[in-house]
């Protein structure tokens, strides 16, 4: 039989029976893990899809009673909470639309034509603006809905879009006077950075939630969520701020001098010539940043936010539903897995545009 | 989490030293100025306390409290509640710097929440009964008629504490059999490996609920080996806070012993059985002044939220999940504890 070498199909194929399969011992423990992944696979899909319940037709727990695999009924019942918290039901249409929103400017901030500054950062405002407009409401004649009314997925976006775009700007701020030519800006942006990145995100977090009212004037307190939004930017800038700050420092200095000899300006300097490609060597470490963050919201459940995890933990917490946490943590992790998932994704294809690592 | 919960309890005691205290109807002022209650609710779910209907409404006896105190003052709790969502860590915290008027969340009153924390307490609104549970095929009617056979139990906690005690002085014997959390030591019990376990009655009706695949095969026994006062919680300092907190307590309790309820409230109203139902509805002037409320208060706390038999049936007995007996919950003349105050 002759393989068709020009097709890589049966190459890869060939190559994968002989290495599996070419000793008898090899023979044996491929045929056990390849025995035991499909019996774990089968008990797994037998859970999780052929006994499942998928429906509850009078949106009651009857329909899972005796039943041996996911009682996915729960989530068909009580999804909504999941994902829109505490929000008023009859205005639960406006937190999926904000959500829509938000999703439609991450999408069209992968789109290459909106790669500048002006274009991302105004993207973002105005995205942001309709995604807040439609939440808070007390505009073009939708009802006021006070934040401690937002809950579930559209809040875990929120805290964490918001602290996003604020931590961002900051992070970029923190890594240049990092760098400053003035030690007594440099240093005190040093300790800044360091205090913050000693200090675990749960205090800082209760401390802007609930330690600041006693200290701080009322008109200087803002809403708890906006407090805490801030406390979120800040920690995340200090740790990006340091992702930057290598990204600069990753440069030859040559750059730095050709654009000075040239007579560019600082900020010249810094906006087109620095920044850029600082920020695509800082890429990865990013990325990562990201992705850790979007995780870190979870602790707002700590300080009495309704987030996705808390808004999961009522979900299953009633008596009618409370024997299907597992089925309510399974969607929840995978609400988790499908924006991390993406975030890293989207991540890998901005470094191959960008060609990281390639000089 | 036990650090956060002694970060969280260090920043109250600190604070509380520092922070001013509520003066007298400080706290009521301010409610009516703003124009809601601001109550406690739960980052979650607490099981009969504090849960989420499948439209996102809160419900569950804490937040039935919430909610009479809200019908008290405001006449209803449409729209003059905020409950808002809060962790057992934040609770103490959030009362003191103000975000919170009243933290009713199924917490206990101790001495140093009393004393080192600053804060008050109302009259216990529920009182947490430990008691035994034990598996319905052993057909006891008490603890006594499963003397000699065996109770898990978390070692070391006061739970065993108090089923040693109460051992001793009612002249029965348990052997126990310890776990080092209490998980295991309920899922031993429920596996059979025990005849008895203790806890919190409500935790056992939650268990047996939630945790069981028929319900009818655990038993909740009689006995009460002790019981925790449960209470609202209020900043240390506005005395005129807490008579508004304990007389709305009350109110549920007397409308339960005088048999109004939210269904027949229009009508005791229109035609007062008794110059003592006249007086509470706020038929006869007056009752409202006191409090700085307006005089058919009560009316609006039964008409809103019902009796306390209303509540308990309605998120723990059997209107609910749980089919939990009052007991020792229940009026002091079927044998409870719960009583009213006198309004004169």
């Amino acid at each position: 039989m002759s393989v068709d070498t020009l097709s890589p199909l049966p190459g890869r194929k060939q190559s994968l029976l002989s290495r599996l399969f070419s000793r008898p011992l090899d023979v044996v423990i491929s045929v056990t893990v390849l025995l035991f992944a499909a019996s774990v696979l089968w008990q797994l899909s037998k859970w999780a899809i052929i006994d499942a319940v998928w429906t509850s037709p009078d949106a009651t727990s009857e329909v899972c009673r005796g039943v041996s695999g996911a009682c996915w009924a729960v989530i068909d019942v009580r999804w909504r909470l999941i994902v829109f918290g505490l929000f008023p039901y009859e205005e639960q249409w406006r937190s999926s639309l904000a959500c829509i929103v938000m999703v439609i400017v991450a999408i069209l901030s992968c789109v290459p034509m909106f790669w500048t500054a002006i274009r991302l950062s105004a993207l973002w405002i105005v995205g942001f603006s309709i995604f807040y407009a439609l939440m808070a409401g007390g505009v073009l004649g939708l009802t006021p809905i006070a934040p401690d009314k937002w809950g579930g997925l559209t809040l875990t976006v929120f805290i964490y879009a918001a602290g996003m775009l604020i931590g961002m700007p900051m992070a970029i701020a923190l890594a240049l006077m990092r760098r400053a030519t003035l030690p007594v800006i440099a240093r005190t942006t040093g300790i800044i950075i360091d205090s913050v990145r000693s200090l675990p995100l749960i205090t800082i977090l209760f401390t802007a939630a609930l330690v600041l009212p006693f200290v701080l004037p009322e008109w200087l307190l803002g809403d708890k969520i906006w407090r805490v939004i801030l406390g979120f930017a800040l920690f995340f800038a200090a740790y990006e701020a340091e992702n930057i700050r290598s990204g600069i420092q990753a440069l030859p200095s040559g750059q730095e001098e050709a654009a000075r000899a040239l007579g560019l300006t600082y900020w010249q300097r810094t906006s087109r010539i620095i920044l850029p490609q600082a920020l695509r060597n800082a890429l990865p470490p990013t990325i990562n940043q990201f992705v850790i963050s979007f995780k870190e919201t979870s602790l707002i459940v700590i300080i009495g936010f309704f987030d996705v995890m808390a808004s999961g933990k009522a979900a299953y917490g009633s008596g009618e539903w409370s024997f299907a946490w597992v089925e309510v943590y399974v969607f929840v992790a995978l609400i988790y897995f499908i924006f991390v998932f993406s975030l890293s994704r989207y991540g890998a294809y901005l470094e191959r545009r960008l060609r990281v690592g390639q000089h | 989490m036990k650090a956060i919960g002694t970060i969280a309890l260090g920043a109250t005691v600190l604070l509380s030293a520092t922070a001013a205290q509520a003066g007298f109807g400080d706290t009521l002022k301010t409610v009516k100025e703003r124009g809601a209650l601001s109550c406690s609710g739960h980052n979650g779910t607490y099981l009969g306390m504090a849960e989420v209907d499948d439209k996102g409404n809160w419900k569950g006896f804490d937040i039935d409290m919430c909610r009479a105190v809200a019908s008290a003052i405001f006449g209803t709790p449409e729209g003059h509640l905020k409950i808002q969502s809060t962790s057992w860590e934040q609770r103490w915290p959030s009362l003191q710097s103000g975000e919170l008027d009243l933290v009713i969340k199924s917490s206990g009153w101790t001495m140093s929440r009393d004393t080192d924390t600053a804060l008050q307490f109302s009259r216990p609104y529920i009182m947490a009964a430990i008691s035994y549970a034990t598996h319905a095929e052993n057909n006891a009617q008490s603890i006594k008629d499963i003397d000699g056979g065996t109770l898990c139990v978390q070692s070391g906690t006061t739970l065993e504490r108090y089923a040693t005690d109460h051992a001793a002085s009612n002249g029965y014997e348990l052997e126990v059999v310890p776990f080092d959390s209490t998980e295991a030591a309920k899922a031993a019990f429920l596996s059979g490996r025990c005849d008895a376990y203790v806890e919190w009655d409500l935790q056992i009706a939650v268990m047996r609920a939630t945790e069981v695949e028929n319900p009818e095969s655990i038993a909740i026994l009689p006995d009460v080996l002790s019981a925790e006062p449960v209470a609202i919680v209020m900043r240390q300092g506005d005395d005129q806070w807490i008579d508004v907190a304990n007389w709305v307590g009350s109110i549920l309790i007397q409308a339960d012993e005088a048999g109004v309820t939210s269904a027949n409230v229009d009508e005791m109203k229109a035609n007062p059985p008794t110059p003592a139902i006249a007086t509470m509805l706020g038929v006869t002037p007056g009752v409202g002044k006191r409090l700085d409320l307006s005089d058919d208060w009560a009316y609006n706390v039964i008409k809103n939220v019902g009796n306390y038999n209303e509540i308990w049936e309605r998120n723990l007995g059997e209107g609910s999940a749980y089919k939990l007996a009052r007991g020792v919950n229940g009026l002091i003349r079927n044998g409870g504890i719960m009583y009213s105050l006198t309004m004169d």
